[in-house]
């Protein structure tokens, strides 16, 4: 019998010696028996995907008019309109879950595919800021991002600093000044060297809207 | 998966899309499911999963492979939803927040359905029904009607198979 048979076998039954990997095999096995590794995604998912792709309100990389014009025909040719209309509904319900204290982040020109938002809310000591964005690569070495919120008289106040090397999103952020006073929210590409002024390499951007009372 | 499929996946190709999800929204409703343990916040995080990759799909490079890329954003989608939720039940400190399940074997929940959902439909249910339905031979025998030994053979090629393609989980 192979290495290989016997750690089939023993991953089959667990009835053999499984070698130096028994303890993985064990770990494979345990998975292998729990509901969540089985559990089917439902089909409304799938259809839920294209709906929410539809009605989009930031195109995709690359994607322009001709583009979002084929996305409502593969809707419509999934589904017809009752069904659109209750799967966008439904989709729009996740969004608004995700509660009124979020803001959207964008990427400016220096890094474009930055997407995300930024969740807030009031805390003991001033207010959390939960960073979480897609398409931000992690900073160079020697470099570093910083998070600002930044008043509309020009004065930024940093909210802390991060760098993705290594880092799982989301950041969470602090500022101990009052967001409806520093309502915009900017991250910035700074240079260890540098001093603590903000630097002019903003790459993303967001502004709150409407700040609720602390 | 296809390199072309994932170059068009990459700028963003609805068809793509779809193809991508047909392959990897089983491993990811897994995932998710092993960290939410609901079968609706499961599928609200599958789609916001599918919903993020797109939109960072330029980022992607399709030179690598496309299962850690996606594994990360379902990952944090899955958590962060959850830390919302639990959030509203239990504190306004989003760092203090206690999952019911361990995170240790996301990942492989996520590489074990993956793998799963590459083998052959028969050999596929007799896995399932040995492991997770906890049956014996004969007892999956019966409920096929199929002869004992077509079982036995279907379960040594299943495990074969999940062996080889789960060498990088054992070795990790």
């Amino acid at each position: 019998m192979t290495t290989e048979d016997s750690r089939a076998q023993y991953l089959a039954s667990g009835a053999t010696e499984g070698g130096e990997s028994q303890e993985r095999l064990d770990l494979i096995r345990d998975v292998l028996s729990t509901d969540a590794t089985w559990a089917e995604p439902p089909p409304q998912v799938a259809d839920g995907l294209l709906a929410a792709l539809a009605v989009e309100a930031v195109p995709g990389p690359g994607m322009d008019q001709e583009r979002s014009g084929r996305w409502a025909l593969v809707l419509a040719g999934a589904g017809g309109l009752v069904a659109i209309a209750a799967l966008v509904l439904g989709t729009m319900n996740v969004i608004q879950d995700e509660g009124d204290n979020v803001v959207a982040m964008s990427g400016t020109e220096l890094e474009a595919a930055a997407l995300g938002e930024a969740e807030f809310g009031p805390n003991e000591a001033g207010w959390w800021i939960r960073l979480d964005v897609t398409g931000l690569p992690p900073a160079p070495e020697g470099r570093y991002y910083e998070g600002w919120v930044w008043s509309d008289e020009g004065e930024g106040v940093s909210i802390g600093t991060f760098h993705l090397r290594g880092e799982d999103m989301p950041i969470v952020l602090w500022s101990g000044v009052p967001l409806a006073d520093y309502p915009s929210i900017w991250v910035t590409l700074e240079n260890e060297d540098d001093g603590p002024e903000a630097s002019e390499l903003i790459v993303m951007k967001g502004r709150i809207q409407q700040v609720p009372e602390a | 998966m296809d390199r072309e499929v994932l170059e068009r996946f990459r700028v963003g190709d609805e068809a793509a899309v779809k193809v991508v999800y047909d392959r990897f929204g089983g491993p990811v409703f897994a995932l998710s499911m092993s960290i939410l343990g609901d079968h609706g916040l499961a599928a609200d995080a599958t789609q916001q999963t599918f919903i993020k990759a797109w939109r960072a799909a330029s980022t992607y490079d399709a030179g690598r492979s496309f299962g850690p890329w996606i594994y990360a954003i379902a990952r944090r989608t899955a958590i962060d939803l959850y830390r919302k939720r639990a959030r509203v039940v239990v504190s306004d400190d989003v760092d203090i927040v206690s999952f019911p399940i361990g995170l240790e074997t996301v990942w492989e929940v996520f590489e074990v359905r993956s793998a799963l959902d590459r083998l052959p439909d028969e050999e596929r249910q007799v896995i399932k029904m040995s492991h997770f339905d906890g049956l014996t031979h004969v007892e999956i025998a019966e409920r096929l009607d199929i002869p004992v030994g077509t079982v036995k053979s279907r379960s040594h090629r299943a495990h074969q198979r999940l062996i080889e393609m789960l060498k990088h989980v054992e070795e990790a």
